[in-house]
Order: structure tokens, then sequence, then C-alpha cells
């Protein structure tokens, strides 16, 4: 079920009203259910897959912590579930990619080869319930977490629905205790919960949808705009994708604080960073955090020689690149950022500006960086969007030879209106979230800002429908 | 319920009914300032209804039937246009639009202005609206987003069922999943027995055998134009049928407005259905007309049968089965509705 969807509005109440209606006992039932008719709303039969994930790691998680003293053991169980687990990712997201490059190296060699063609669509989420599922078998073997012994909250731990789908990907830590809690209604709860709901609608049916029927005309024939439309399209898209994805995790974070539960925030203004290092700790957080606790740090970490720790971070973009799409845009894109990363901390060895004390300059300066940084990841974001080196090579090729063409791209004021009102929320409430924000204010303010919201959702998002970007992840 | 709980709920009751002001005000300024400009791009239906203006005593609502394909037509007037001129003493509107069906007509009737002339609807009913294909098309999508617009409600609520998308959104695949189900569902009895009970094993037999119901082998267009009949046409109309519940409502409409009702059925290529599927299928095609005329006749509607009126030389398309005709074909179908009319 989609988030932006009559049926989403209809299904979110009722599920919220239920909830609090019922006594903290079969609440979990209740929202075990919700989340598998929320999943079951797309391609049904795909709750199996799910089914099988959840049954290899909750097995998994109770005979580590049995075996806690025997470590081969320990570790056997905790390398046989990573494997089983990432063993159904790579078939359903990765065996038709990876046997299409067999064949075409094959080919190369003048080998024969057969192409092995799954035809099957990729679960919606499969890999943000993958990961959740491994950090959960991870952390019971690292014993910071309990092995959870009951079935239908473990379940629901992986099936929660506000994230089942695009994340944000929660630690056990916090999740699972916290479905464990009993939640009583508060209205802080429910007033802020509807609030991001609000806000998240806004970033996705008002910014990105709208920002994306331009960028889908531009990825669609680049060649056929010019240089200005080229360079318009590659900034909506970073818009775009911000919006898309932003909007999603901050309606899940709505939902689930509705019923009380809290999840991480995924962003904060990452495109006010001064360095791609930051952009980092600002875009997609769970994910990220996750790179950094479950692989980052396992290969070392800051702890090991600069040359090694080099290959470390391209590893880990690289693999972060895959893990977003099985194309060799993607990797690129991850790999790209591991350079840049590598040449950030390179450069920062010569202190080049540390000489620079004055206000003015240091602000400047800040600004500069943030300028920067928001070029680099814009263009990366092209790499990222294009579905294939020819569309990006003819992106490029129109950007730097177009020119000359006339400006085709009519875009019409909605566009230009729901992008300044994004970039002025995003200054805005900087280091804060929108609910707190929304708290803060005055109550002529506030409901002020609930009309506006409320009708532009209303009238000015595309009559078009654009799936959230991350579903196809 | 604790005193503190009744409070909260309080407070989030109170906070609703601001809200639902909100709404109240957002639906005026909405209604004054976007709406037009909304209307007027995502509703041509609207602007359809529109044409029942003053002095419109006869509204034509028909799909792409109404107009000429065929460049080799000297008479290019529209159908609506040729009842028009056979009805000297009337005015006919055209209310068509391409790819409409019962279940639009009914919304482009509902929004005739108040104020107006009408006293007769010719709604057009197209044998092959009533099966899955055309159900389930993939131009219904944009159809029903603007059927939104037509609803009887607020405008504010109008254009958040369009913002969330409250129609039908298919992939191609889910699409024909869908579609390939519906001919599944289309059963029918007929008066001998035959290897087949709905339309996609009647479908599946024609195209893996590659013989028609004669034994002999055709070329494969007219293979694939016989199991585009079959699967467009097998079927057996009862209520449950969405198009025939539409007609119901339209019935029901044109009483309320006092419209006299003509449903107009349109010819098939019944020649070249018989050719190639053979009697069977002209049977169930005849039952279905006749089920129409059994349902509605009785409640004052001027039936129209048309399905024979044409002949294989009068249809336009020869890949696909439409009812595009050429003038004569217009011609005999506006001469047959204008007969009823006139002869009332």
């Amino acid at each position: 079920m989609l988030f932006n969807s009559i049926e989403f509005l209809i299904f979110f109440p009722v599920v919220t009203l239920l909830f609090y209606l019922l006594p903290h006992k079969p609440r979990w039932i209740l929202l075990l259910a919700a989340s598998c008719f929320f999943y079951m709303w797309f391609i049904p039969k795909y709750i199996l897959i799910l089914l099988i994930t959840i049954a290899i790691d909750y097995s998994a998680g109770i005979f580590i912590e049995r075996w806690k003293d025997q470590i081969t053991r320990k570790k056997t169980c905790l390398v046989a579930s990573i494997v089983s687990t990432c063993l159904v990712l790579f078939i359903f997201k990765y065996l038709n990619f990876c046997s299409a490059n067999l064949v075409a190296l094959a080919h190369h060699f003048g080998w024969s080869h057969p192409n092995t063609v799954l035809n099957i669509a990729l679960p919606i989420g499969l890999s943000f319930h993958t990961f959740q599922s491994l950090s959960y078998v991870i952390e019971v073997y690292r014993g910071n977490q309990k092995a959870e012994r009951h079935f239908g909250y473990y379940s629901l731990y992986v099936m929660f629905y506000p994230q089942l789908v695009t994340g944000p990907i929660e630690r056990p830590q916090n999740l699972l205790r916290q479905l464990h809690e009993k939640k009583e209604l508060q209205y802080d709860n429910v007033s802020n919960g509807l609030r991001l709901i609000l806000f998240g609608l806004f970033l996705k049916m008002v910014v990105a949808d709208n920002l994306g029927t331009y960028v889908d005309k531009i990825y669609a024939a680049p060649y056929a705009y010019s240089s200005c439309d080229i360079l318009l399209g590659m900034l909506f898209y970073s818009f775009q994708i911000y919006g898309d994805f932003f909007g999603y995790s901050t309606i899940a974070l709505g939902c689930a604080l509705s019923m009380g539960f809290t999840l991480i925030d995924n962003f904060k203004t990452p495109y006010l960073s001064g360095s791609v290092q930051e952009f980092w700790r600002r875009w997609h957080i769970s994910l990220s955090s996750w790179f950094r606790d479950y692989l980052y740090i396992p290969l070392g970490g800051n702890r090991v020689s600069v040359p090694r720790w080099a290959v470390n971070t391209l590893i880990v973009f690289t693999v972060c690149g895959i893990w977003h799409g099985a194309n060799w845009t993607f990797m690129i894109w991850g790999f790209a950022y591991g350079v840049l990363l590598i040449i950030e901390r390179g450069l920062r060895n010569f202190h080049l500006f540390d000489k620079i004390e004055n206000k003015t300059g240091q602000v400047i300066l800040k600004i500069c960086n943030i300028a920067k940084t928001f070029v680099i990841v814009t263009l990366l974001w092209s790499v990222f969007r294009a579905p294939s080196f020819g569309t990006l090579r003819d992106l490029f090729t129109a950007l730097f030879h177009n020119g000359t063409l006339p400006h085709q791209l009519q875009i019409a004021p909605v566009a230009w209106i729901a992008l300044s009102l994004f970039i002025a929320t995003d200054i805005v409430i900087r280091n804060s979230r929108f609910d707190v924000w929304c708290s803060q204010q005055k109550a002529v303010v506030r409901w002020t800002v609930y009309g506006v919201l409320i009708f532009a959702i209303i009238t000015l998002s595309s009559v078009e429908q654009y799936p959230f970007i991350y579903f196809q992840f | 319920m604790t005193r503190e709980k009744r409070h909260i709920i309080k407070r989030i009751l109170l906070k609703l009914l601001l809200l639902a002001l909100l709404l109240v005000v957002l639906d005026v300024i909405y209604y004054f300032t976007l709406y037009p400009k909304d209307l007027s791009e995502n509703c041509t239906l609207m602007e359809i209804s529109q044409r029942a203006k003053e002095g419109v005593d006869i509204v034509y609502l028909g799909e792409s039937s109404n107009h000429t394909y065929s460049e080799d037509d000297r008479d290019k007037r529209f159908i609506c246009e040729m009842v028009d001129d056979f009805l000297l003493d009337h005015h006919v509107g055209n209310l068509a639009k391409d790819a409409c069906h019962a279940g639009v007509y009914y919304d482009i009737l509902a929004n005739i202005p108040k104020e107006n002339d009408v006293k007769t609807a010719i709604v057009t009913v197209n044998m092959r609206s009533f099966t899955s294909e055309w159900i389930y098309s993939s131009l219904e999508t944009a159809l029903r987003k603007e059927q939104l617009f037509m609803k009887k409600a607020p405008v504010l609520y109008k254009r958040m069922l369009l913002a969330f998308k409250a129609y039908p959104i298919w992939s191609e695949d889910e699409r024909w999943a869908i579609v390939r189900k519906g001919i599944e569902n289309q059963t029918f009895t007929l008066p001998h027995p035959v290897p087949y009970h709905n339309a996609q094993e009647w479908d599946h037999i024609v195209a893996a055998n590659g013989t028609l119901y004669n034994g002999i082998q055709p070329s494969a267009d007219s293979l694939s134009m016989a199991c585009h009949y079959i699967k467009l046409f097998a079927c057996q109309l009862n209520e449950q049928n969405p198009r025939v519940k539409d007609l119901d409502r339209i019935v029901t409409l044109c009483r309320r407005r006092g419209w006299q009702p003509v449903f107009n059925i349109l010819a098939e290529n019944v020649d070249q259905i018989d050719s190639l599927c053979g009697p069977d299928l002209i049977y169930l095609l005849e039952q279905n007309t006749q089920y129409i005329a059994n349902r509605y006749e009785p409640q004052g509607v001027i039936v129209v049968n048309n399905l024979k009126e044409v002949r294989d030389c009068d249809f336009r398309d020869r890949d696909f089965p439409t009812e595009h005709y050429k003038q004569t074909g217009r011609l005999a179908i506006a001469k047959n509705v204008a007969n009823a009319i006139h002869g009332r």
C-alpha cells in the first residue's frame, strides 16, 4: 500500500484507532496483521519471501544465544544466517544482473554460458528488511540484544508497517524493545505524528512528484534538451529524490509516532553539509550507520593504516552502491563516493583553510563548502538516476554540447513554488524536526502552516502516479 | 476510561473540528482560485456535459463510432449530425468522446446543467463494452481520473481523490492479469454441447488448433481476428455486469430528469464474425442484444437494435474489431435511430 493513496488514508486511522482501543497484550496481533495487509497490497505472494527471512533469522537468534559460550557453533550459526538471508536477496535482486554479466564476459572471451534469467519482480523493500533482519542476528551475536523468543514480536520487528518498505532500517535495541512496551494514548504523540505525516505527504506529493515530471522527460531523451535544461533536470532530481525519500521516512516516523513508537531520524538537512563525509552522516542515516557498524568497523574502521583505510572505504561505499540496485551505475556511484572521501581526507591534512579566523570569512567558507558538496552530490545523483551508461553519456554530452539549443523545458510555476517551499523549510527547520518546530510556534502560525500544507497537498500535487523511488531497492 | 484519557480525546476531537472548519475554508479558496483551471485541464467530460445548452433537445452520447476515420468517405458527418439532419424539428447535441462507455455516459448526463431543453438522450450501447478487454482497458485510467471531477461532491474532496489517486492504476502486466481473469469469467451456455464454457477456453481452443469452427485453417490475421471476436463478444449478459449496472443508473437518471432514453445498440461485423467464429458467437450476440431489449423496453427505453445493420464492406478497420464505420454504415445507424425517435 502506498502512503500517498486513498487506501492508506483509511488504513492508517483505522489501525491507529484499533491500536489504542485494544489492551496491550493483543496489540502485536493487530500490528502484525495490519503490516501483512499493508505489504500484501502490493504483491501478496511475496510475503512468503519475507516469512522465509523471518524464520531463518528468528531461529538463528535463538541458536546463537543458546550457544553463546561455544564460539565456533555460534559463529557458524551467524554465518549460516547471514549467507541464507543474503542468498534470498541475491536470487531476487542480483541473479539476473550477475547472469547477464557472466554471459557478456563469456561472449567476450568466445565461451558459451547459459543466460539464467528469472522472470520475477523484485519484492518491494527486500533490501531494507533483509538489512533489518541481519542487524538483529548480528546484535544477538555481539551480545547487545537478547534473542526474541516470541515469533510474533520478532515478525513484527521485521514487518512493522510504517518502515517495512523503505525503512528507516531499525535496530532491535530500539524497535523490538519498544514493541514490547505498553503504549498509552498521548496527545503529543498523536499530534506530532500527524504533523510528520502531513509534512511527509507534502514532500512526496507536492515537491518530489512535481519535479519528477521534468526529470523523467530529461532522462528519457537527454540529447533533445539544452545544457540549461539538463542542469535544471539534474538539480530537480537532487530535490526529487530528497523529497521522495525524506517524505517517505517522515510519513513512516509519523505513523509510528502516532502509536507511540519512535523511529530513527533518517535525514538531517543533508544538502546543508559542508563535506561529502558530513553528507553521509546526514543522508539516509539508518543505512549509513548500518554500514558503519556492520561493515566499516569490522573491517578496521579508522584504526588501521591509511592505505588499508582507503581500501575499506572503497569497499564499504561500493557495497553501499550495489545495495541500491543491481546495475553498474549504482556501483560506480558508490565507488565514486569512496574515492571522494579518500580525497577529502587527503586534503584535510593540508589544513588549507584553518587560518581563516574572522566570522565573515568562516561564513563564506561554509557557504562555499555547502555549495561544493551540493554540486558533487548532484553530479553523482545523475549517475544514480541514469538507467544505463548510454543515458549518462547522452546526458553529459548534451550538458556540454547543447549550449546553443533553445530552452525547451516548460516548467510550471507549481514546480518552482514547491521547490522554493522545500528549500525554505529545510533551512528553517535545520537541526530540528518539523513536528518539533511546529510545536514551538504559536497556534495561528501552526494552523496557517497546516492550511498551506493541506491546500498544497490536495491542489498542487501531481496528477500522475510516481511510485516512491526507494521502492525499487 | 481515565480522566486524562478523556481529556486527550476531547482535545483531539476539538482539533478535528478545527480541521473540518479549515477544510471548508480551503474548499472555498480552491473553488475560486485553482478549480476552474484544474477542471479544464483534467476533465474534458465536464465541458462535454455543458454542450447540452439552450435549444438542444436531443443529446447523443457515443464514442469513436460517432465520427469517421475513413479517408474515402465523401460524407464526413458524424452519426449525431446525420440524426440531426433526419430530425428536422429537433436539435441534436454531440456529447460523444472516444473510448467512453455507459459508466462515463452516466456522469456526462448527470452533469448536464439543470437549465436545459433536453427531452431525449441517445445512449450508444457498444457490445464490446460489456467484456473485460474494454472494462479494464488501458484507456480506463484516464477516463476514471476525469470521472472523479464529475462527482457531486465538494471541489476540494474531488481534487483530493485525484491527488491520492483514487482511480485504478495498473501496470501493463497487472492489467493483463485482470483482463485474463475477466475473460475466464465470461461464461455462457449454448443450445448444444461445446467443449468450452468461457471465452478463454474457446479462445485457447481456436488459437491452439489454428482452425476455425468449420475446420478451415485460416491465415494468421484471420485467426487473430477470430480470437479477438471470441474474447470481445463471448459472454452472456446479466445484471451483475458493470455496464448493465451503468445502463440501469442511466435509466433511473433519465426518469428522474424527465428525459426519454434511447439505447442505440451499435452494429458489429456479423458477416466476419459468422465466417470466422460461426453461428455460436452470433447466437450469443443476439442473446445479449435481446437481453438489453427485454430488460429496458418494459422500463420505457427505446432500444434500437443495429447489430446486423452494417455489412462487412462498411467497416473501416480490418485488423481489430472496432465500430468505425464508413459513411453508409453511419448513415444506416443514424436512420434507424432517427426513425425510432420519429415514430415515437
